[in-house]
Order: structure tokens, then C-alpha cells, then sequence
């Protein structure tokens, strides 16, 4: 078995030394992949795959495979590469030069959230209310300034009431200090709020072609 | 909890959502389906704090940028 790591173009430079990696060529683009590993999902398992993912786009743009795409065996990873080429190779100049930031935000204040079935119907939607007003407040203060120096921007459901924004920003590379700088403006006028920023990471919410 | 920690802690929920939840699917013998990423959360929180060899993940202002 093999496991797919990222989608590159080919040729690129050579492969980085970390990992017993190899890529296969499929007319134009080449699949990096490496021996598949275990299975078992530990935080140890995600950062090496991580690790070499990022070595890699250290020297090329690329797409980042789903964690634990594991094939029969090298013929096999290029029938399935051919198959989606041309999304892939769409996919692949919409990241060029770009990397992914992630930013989420929590309300600072959070207490945790009283037990839940000790709230009233009243006390619940009005839980829900202030949340959703909190979501709309973000996005306006937070996420649109920062969509603005980005590529293209995702926003994913928050997990919980007390995040309030949790998304992610194709951002250029040049542009990458002029985003964390706003980061740090943002921040310094929402004390109520913590923003968490996160990468360089390859760009995995923007995979899509 | 220590700041290294915490930190390490942040990142790794970025690092879940991005390469469970993200990433170019290809057909093949996906580890785990989308659905399935809260689980791993979920047992990930209990473990990360015990992780001393995973490789952190500095954030941002930590390059450089304070924050």
C-alpha cells in the first residue's frame, strides 16, 4: 500500500530527503507519495505527515492530499490521479504562489456554558441569539478586512458558541506579514475577542477547483 | 497549562481540520471519512497534552509578529 501525500507539478525540484518519498508522473502533474502508514490517527502520525507535506512546499506550490488517502500500489495512485487531471491541474493554479492561514476567534469572557438542561426554552434562544449575533459582528469586523488582503477565503461552522469565527485565507506569499499584521490590528481593537492565527499551512481549504 | 502547551494545543486543532477535514480527495482507502473528524478531536484533546515529541507548530506571532 501506498499513501498519497500532495499533488505537484512535474517536473518540480527534488524531493526532500526526510521521508522515503517518490512521485509518479501524470501528464503534466506529479503525485509525491510515500510507504502508507499505520492507520492509527495520533497527533505524532498528523505532524510527520504534515512535516513532509511542508517540506515540500517549501520549493513548489502544490495540493495537499486528504490525511490517509492509501492506494493498492503505484499503478493503481496514477489511474486514480488521471481520473480527476483536469480539476487537479485547475486546482493547482488557483494555489500558485499562495499559502493558507487559518484564523479563529474566541470570545475571551467565555465562562463555561451553564449545564445544559438547567436552561429555560427563554434562556436557550436567547443563548442562541447572542451567538449568532457574535458570528454576524466577526465576520463584519474581523473576516471581511481580512478577506481582503487574501486570495480567497473559507469559513467553516464554528464548533462551538464560544468561537465565533473559524476560517481560512489563501493568502500570497509576499502578502503573508501584511495579513499577520492586520492579525495583530485586529486584535489590539477586539480585546473582548482572542484571535488565534495559525501557519504557513499548504492549502488544504482550497483544494477545490 | 504551559504556554508550549497551549500553543501546541491551538495549532493542533488547525491541524486536524486541515488534514481531515481539507486536502484533494482521491479515490482510494480514505483512514477516516469526514464525519468521523469530532471523534478524533475528541480523543486527540485527551492525548496532546501527553505529546512531547510532536513536532510544534509555531504560530505566527512567534515568527516574529507579536500578537
Amino acid at each position: 500500500m501506498i499513501e498519497l501525500y500532495a499533488i505537484t507539478d512535474n517536473p518540480g525540484p527534488p524531493l526532500p530527503d526526510l521521508a522515503p518519498l517518490g512521485a509518479l508522473s501524470v501528464d503534466g502533474l506529479a503525485a509525491v507519495y510515500g510507504p502508507a502508514s499505520s492507520g492509527e490517527v495520533t497527533p505524532e502520525a498528523l505532524w510527520r505527515h504534515e512535516e513532509v507535506v511542508e517540506a515540500l512546499m517549501e520549493d513548489r506550490d502544490l495540493l495537499p492530499v486528504r490525511y490517509g488517502t492509501c492506494l493498492e500500489d503505484e499503478a493503481t495512485a496514477v489511474r486514480a490521479v488521471a481520473e480527476r487531471r483536469a480539476d487537479l491541474a485547475v486546482a493547482l493554479d488557483q494555489v500558485r504562489g499562495a499559502i493558507e492561514l487559518a484564523v479563529r476567534v474566541l470570545l475571551a469572557d467565555e465562562r463555561p456554558a451553564a449545564a445544559g438542561p438547567e436552561l429555560s426554552g427563554a434562556q436557550y434562544l436567547c443563548a442562541k441569539a447572542r451567538s449568532a449575533s457574535e458570528r454576524e459582528s466577526a465576520i463584519r469586523t474581523l473576516h471581511e478586512p481580512l478577506s481582503i488582503l487574501a486570495r480567497a477565503s473559507r469559513q467553516a461552522s464554528p464548533r462551538a458558541p464560544s468561537e465565533p469565527l473559524r476560517a481560512a485565507y489563501l493568502v500570497d506569499r509576499p502578502a503573508v506579514p501584511a495579513f499577520t499584521a492586520l492579525v495583530s490590528r485586529l486584535q489590539d481593537a477586539n480585546p473582548r475577542l482572542r484571535l488565534l492565527c495559525t501557519g504557513p499551512w499548504p492549502p488544504y481549504s482550497f483544494t477545490e477547483s | 497549562m504551559s504556554t508550549a502547551i497551549a500553543e501546541r494545543e491551538v495549532a493542533l486543532v488547525d491541524l486536524v481540520d486541515r488534514l481531515l477535514g481539507g486536502g484533494v480527495v482521491i479515490a482510494g482507502d480514505i483512514t477516516l471519512a469526514v464525519a468521523d473528524v469530532d471523534l478524533v478531536y475528541v480523543s486527540l484533546r485527551a492525548l496532546v497534552s501527553s505529546v512531547a515529541t510532536a513536532k510544534e507548530k509555531e504560530l505566527l506571532p512567534r515568527m516574529g509578529d507579536a500578537l
